[in-house]
């Protein structure tokens, strides 16, 4: 038995995939073959001979030529193959064969390898067939596997055994019990853990430095092998809290303290989290995590606690529970006694205290895990929230940091540890309890601290977020003034007029969130938001104050609404609508014209509509502004004729002016139109210009139509003699047709002074000059547009309405 | 014996009493061949029957019958000079003739058997009896190998040897087994505590060497035989690293040490420590331990505690629980396995033990040679 002698190959192999293939081929087929002479000699009850086979084929195992997962598959052929060893044994004793000569026999095995898989087979066998001896016989098995120093057979070695054993370690609590106890098995299981990772973590340090690569992903194929003994431990049901406290959680830690390798250290904390109750760790959280901050350096421990954080939020929230350790009735999650986040923050802080090589992005994806933790474990706890940021602050103080670049990992990570409670509270109201929350948002550059507020604004308007003082409109314009104004570490490269447009509009949809539950604290909010907001500059104020101004106009409403409460409403609203005087005055300073003309526009109306004190004199006020832009800023012919039926159409809505301001208004109406510069223009104009004689209202028609059907007349024929100017056939007629339609609407309007005879005209006229038009689009719609007013035409004469009205006469 | 088919001859048998219950005991013949006889021990009588039969009828003259016991030392290198450390002779029938088959009983009473039985590869201890007529021409001679087993009884000082060794800036290792003297059918434990390692070690093996010692003087030959060959560790150990050593004697073909047998031989017993790196070169350190033979009766009693057989090693220290008391005051402390080296290597210092040098082999050596005859 003494016979196989060192044939140990000594060049530690780096072989291709084929040659892999084929070492293992070989020593499988070497397995194959003892194995089967094992089992006919034990089918022979020829047990000596079984074993000396069962040696050979464990001797393949002796090889260093094979990768890990090679030897892998080597490995589980032969412990296969032990399986039917195992069987017949036990088979055996149980029939009465003396064990003890067997456990000695084995241990003639003059090759270490083979020797320790018997000796633990039998071992296995001894126990199971005498109980009493499991204590001393696990105590021999794991300690005379320290033969074995070579760390991939070491390993499997001890991979076996704990296979081996993991059915019949003693997992009871009594001391005194003779089959041992389960203090006993984590003895065991810890004294395999700490050797197993020895070997593992020795791995690292053999052979040359540039195999380092392939040495570390063969180390990673491994770990699971050194995690396994960590499952066992969790496995074990008689580990009591207490136990896990005293015994089995110190064991594992100071191993992986002590082991000073960061891949295992890593690996290792992780299966930790992974494997054990949260209930246990809940209860250990100072021992872990002061073993986290004693590391390696190489260690990421930030994936460690987070991974924990994570476990424990979850935990948390998990409704299901079976209930913390302590009072069975319990709610589940997280007991009272345990100051989760406390522990967390208090240990955090250590641990980033004692490794100053800590990347800051790390520290902060720290703060981000702690964060979630407070936010998921004590959603009601504000202030946590704020502390974290508070750390955050102190943190970046203490580093000095200036300001964080875009993008880079830091920003990155910050970025998140902002998000959090802007995405988890849904309501920015609350972040704005946050103290520390503004002063966090300055570390970011210009790019950062714009995303955030864009961020932030997306938040507000998503959730519908109404923010109700003015102090909080203070705060939430200052977190997002990147939008609001420039800034002056902003860089000057000019931004893409598109992204910039779809900026300023969320600002502006921002304001319509800027609602207060009282008109007069709504009307402090409006002004401080102006505040803001001018300082924007011209290109931002066109986007920011008209949501103003039109808040300020529908707040006006609602002090018409409340004029029976609120006895100064129409000082009030009057005020309002200097207010809006201003702002839009602010805008026409910008240069803009059309806009702040609308605005006035859509001011008088609204002041039409209130009718305070005085209203007139201001409705007239912003008439003339309206006026005055369109003679001093517009100089566009279209852009004239937009804004002049703009002036007339709101005009024509109006009914608030008396007739003495009533006239003048009118009568420019009519002169701007006629004095238009193309003819066209001027005949829209002045037709358009029609119906604020014919529905325009006033203070003196007491709200009804005024019905000038000599000035329509007027309008309308002056419209025709224009049209009849036009050089351009095709505009003739377009304008002819056109100005049929406003006959044909006075017309039917009741307006006696015109007559069919007109009408007929007007039709004859057109049909005159149509032939002469050339082929082309627009004749096509000109056409188009004729025959449909024809077809409407002859519709009214064939079904004639009810008063009265009828087209006797029409020539078609 | 008889010259042209005509003259007396008679066969002779010898029966030892109680030789149906006697133990037996297997040794070794000159040839090599394992040959089983009865078993004796010192001071036991050896008494029994000789039976003379004639081979035809007709008398048989003779100048006697007389039985001997003899215990010689045969020395290969000189074989003709055989030395008796011990001859009785016992006459059995005076001068004058056999008639018929002849019955003779004979005892040596408690027979004093110094040594114990020997076959080695320069010299031979073997007892036998022999029965012998005498006559004119020649004489009918018998011969009746006897085994005898020495046994002792244990020994009054059985220190554990305990040793620290190396070979400068390159190996410190510790080594420890718990006795010094072992009986055959023991086991021996111990350990291996590596303080400095600057070699890359493959494996490690403790090998049994057998040297037997023949003649004195310039004639001198030394023999040595590696009875066995126990690996006792695979791969490399870093500093701090605790080796179990178990080896169990009894599988092994062992005899009692015998030192100066008679003056003319002596058997000798070393575990060598040997330490192979990658290299092939091979460290080892040898270390004389005594076998001795232990009696049947007691060596049950010993065993015969049912709850802990005496193989199992505790988990501190490597060692049979209680074992370490008895050795003398350690020169370092004991080492536990979850100590920080750092702390050993003081105690190292502060104790200043010399350290033994070890001896180093290069690889074409006696490893290298295996190596090849293996593999074949």
């Amino acid at each position: 038995m003494v016979s196989l002698f060192f044939s140990q190959p000594m060049t530690p192999a780096i072989t291709g995939v084929e040659e892999q293939e084929k070492l293992l081929e070989d020593a499988i087929g070497v397995v194959k073959v003892q194995a089967f002479q094992m089992k006919h000699c034990l089918d022979k009850s020829k047990l000596m001979d079984a074993l000396k086979h069962a040696s050979t084929m464990l001797g393949e195992l002796r090889t260093s030529l094979l990768s890990p997962k090679s030897y892998y598959e080597l490995y589980m052929a032969i412990t296969d193959e032990l399986r039917h060893l195992e069987l017949y044994l036990l088979d055996e004793f149980q029939k009465g064969r003396k064990v003890t000569d067997l456990y000695e026999l084995v241990q003639y095995v003059g090759n270490i390898v083979p020797r320790l898989y018997l000796l633990i087979t039998v071992g296995l066998v001894y126990i199971k067939t005498t109980p009493g001896l499991k204590r001393d016989l696990l105590r021999d098995l794991v300690e005379m596997c320290r033969g074995v120093q070579h760390p991939l057979r070491g390993l499997f070695l001890r991979n076996y055994l704990l296979q081996c054993t993991r059915n019949i370690l003693p997992d009871v609590a009594e001391e005194d019990d003779e089959d041992g106890s389960v203090r006993d098995s984590i003895d065991f299981v810890l004294m395999n853990f700490a050797e197993m990772n020895k070997l593992w973590v020795r791995m690292q340090h053999q052979g040359h430095t540039r195999d380092r690569e392939r040495r570390e992903r063969e180390r990673e194929e491994l770990r699971i092998l050194v995690g396994t003994n960590l499952v066992r431990l969790s496995q074990l049901e008689s580990v009591t809290l207490e136990k896990y406290k005293k015994l089995v959680l110190p064991g594992i830690l100071e191993q992986v303290v002590s082991c000073r390798d960061a891949i295992a250290q890593e690996y290792l904390m992780e299966c930790i989290i992974q494997v054990f109750p949260d209930e246990f760790h809940l209860q250990t959280l100072n021992a872990f995590l002061k073993s986290c901050a004693e590391l390696q350096n190489g260690v990421n421990v930030k994936n460690i606690i987070i991974s924990l954080i994570d476990r424990l939020a979850a935990f948390s929230q998990r409704s299901d529970g079976v209930g913390g350790p302590g009072s069975p009735n319990q709610v589940p999650g997280i007991p009272q006694d345990v100051k989760l986040f406390d522990v967390f923050s208090d240990q955090i802080a250590i641990i980033i205290q004692t490794r100053q090589d800590m990347p800051p992005e790390d520290i902060v994806s720290l703060q981000v895990a702690l964060i979630n933790l407070a936010h998921k474990c004590y959603p009601d706890r504000v202030n946590y929230v704020d502390k974290v940021l508070l750390t955050t602050v102190q943190i970046f103080q203490k580093q000095n940091v200036d300001k964080l670049e875009y993008n880079s990992a830091v920003s990155r990570e910050l970025v998140r540890l902002m998000k959090i409670p802007v995405d988890n509270y849904k309501n920015i109201l609350i972040v704005l309890k946050l103290e520390h929350f503004a002063p966090l948002l300055d570390y970011f550059d210009y790019e950062g601290r714009k995303l955030l507020a864009i961020y932030i604004i997306t938040n507000i308007l998503e959730n519908e977020t109404l923010i109700p003082t003015q102090e909080q409109v203070d705060t939430v314009l200052s977190m997002v003034s990147p939008l609001v104004q420039d800034q002056p570490d902003q860089p000057n490269i000019e931004e893409d007029p598109e992204d910039f447009a779809e900026e300023q509009g969320l600002l502006g949809r921002l304001i319509h969130h800027f609602k207060s539950e009282t008109a007069d604290q709504q009307y402090m909010i409006l002004s401080a938001a102006r505040k803001h907001f001018s300082a924007g500059g011209n290109k931002r104020i066109k986007y920011t104050l008209p949501p103003i101004v039109f808040q300020a106009y529908q707040l006006a409403f609602i002090y018409k609404g409340l004029k029976d409460q609120d006895e100064m409403w129409q000082k009030k609203c009057q005020k309002i609508f200097q207010f809006c005087h201003a702002t839009i005055t602010a805008l026409m300073k910008a240069e803009l014209a059309e806009l702040p003309l609308r605005l006035f526009l859509q001011g008088a109306i609204a002041i039409g509509e209130i009718r305070f004190d005085n209203f007139e004199m201001v409705a007239y006020e912003f008439m003339s502004q309206a006026f005055s832009i369109y003679e001093d800023e517009i100089s566009d012919s279209k852009a004239q004729l937009a804004a002049i039926t703009l002036i007339i159409a709101t005009f024509e809505q109006m009914s608030c002016f008396c007739e003495e301001n009533a006239e003048p208004i009118r009568n420019q109406c009519v002169l701007y139109a006629s004095k238009l510069l193309r003819k066209p223009d001027q005949c829209r104009g002045i037709a358009t210009c029609s119906h604020i004689f014919w529905s325009g209202k006033s203070l003196a028609t007491g709200g009804k139509e005024m019905q000038n059907r000599f000035k329509v007349l007027d309008c309308l024929r002056k419209g025709i003699r224009i049209a009849s100017q036009c050089m351009d056939t095709s505009v003739q007629v377009q304008l002819y047709v056109e100005l049929l339609n406003h006959y044909i609407y006075f017309y039917e309007k009741g307006n006696t002074t015109f007559t069919v005879d007109i009408v007929n005209q007007v039709i004859a006229k057109i049909k005159e000059e149509l032939p002469n038009l050339e082929v082309s689009e627009e004749t096509e719609q000109i056409q188009k547009h004729l025959a449909n007013t024809l077809e409407h035409l002859r519709n009214r004469m064939e079904s004639p309405e009810a008063d009265g009205l009828s087209y006797q006469g029409l020539i078609l | 014996m008889s010259f042209f088919g005509f003259g007396q001859s008679a066969d002779i048998e010898i029966t030892l009493d109680g030789a149906e219950t006697r133990k037996t005991a297997d040794i070794k013949s000159e040839d090599g061949k394992k040959e089983r006889h009865l078993l004796y021990y010192d001071g036991e009588t050896v008494s029994g029957k000789i039976n003379i039969s004639l081979r035809k009828a007709g008398k048989l003259e003779h100048q006697g019958v007389k039985v001997e016991f003899i215990g010689q030392i045969e020395l290969y290198y000189d074989r003709g000079n055989h030395h008796e450390f011990t001859s009785l002779v016992k006459e059995l029938a005076r001068p004058g003739e056999l008639t018929h088959n002849t019955v003779y009983t004979f005892e040596f009473a408690n027979v004093e058997k110094p040594f114990e039985s020997y076959t080695g590869s320069n010299v031979r201890l073997r007892y036998f009896l022999k029965v012998t007529i005498v006559r004119r021409l020649s004489d009918i001679v018998k011969e009746l190998e006897l085994v005898v087993h020495t046994l002792s009884s244990y020994p009054d000082m059985n220190n554990p040897i305990k040793m620290e060794v190396g070979i400068e800036d390159c190996l410190h290792i510790e080594f420890e087994y718990n006795k010094s003297k072992y009986h055959l059918k023991d086991v021996i434990v111990g350990k291996i505590y590596f303080l400095l390692v600057r070699i890359k070690i493959k494996h490690m093996e403790i090998a049994i060497i057998k040297r037997e010692t023949t003649g004195s003087g310039p004639h001198t030959f030394t023999e040595n035989e590696t009875i066995a060959k126990y690996e006792i560790m695979d791969g490399a150990p870093v500093r701090g690293e605790s080796i179990p050593i178990r080896v169990f004697l009894a599988g092994y073909d062992l005899a009692p040490t015998m030192r100066d047998i008679n003056k003319k031989f002596s058997v000798r017993y070393y575990l060598n420590l040997v330490l192979m790196d990658e290299e092939d070169r091979r460290y080892f350190k040898q270390q004389e331990i005594t076998l001795w033979r232990k009696g049947e009766k007691s060596r049950k009693s010993q065993t015969a505690s049912p709850h802990m057989p005496s193989h199992l090693v505790s988990a501190e220290t490597g060692f049979p629980q209680g074992a370490a008391q008895n050795g003398p005051p350690s020169v370092t402390p004991p080492v536990q396995s979850g100590q920080l080296p750092s702390a050993n290597i003081t105690n190292v210092e502060d104790a200043q033990a010399p350290i033994e040098s070890m001896t180093r082999e290069e690889g074409d050596g006696e490893g290298a040679k295996e190596v090849n005859s293996e593999s074949n």
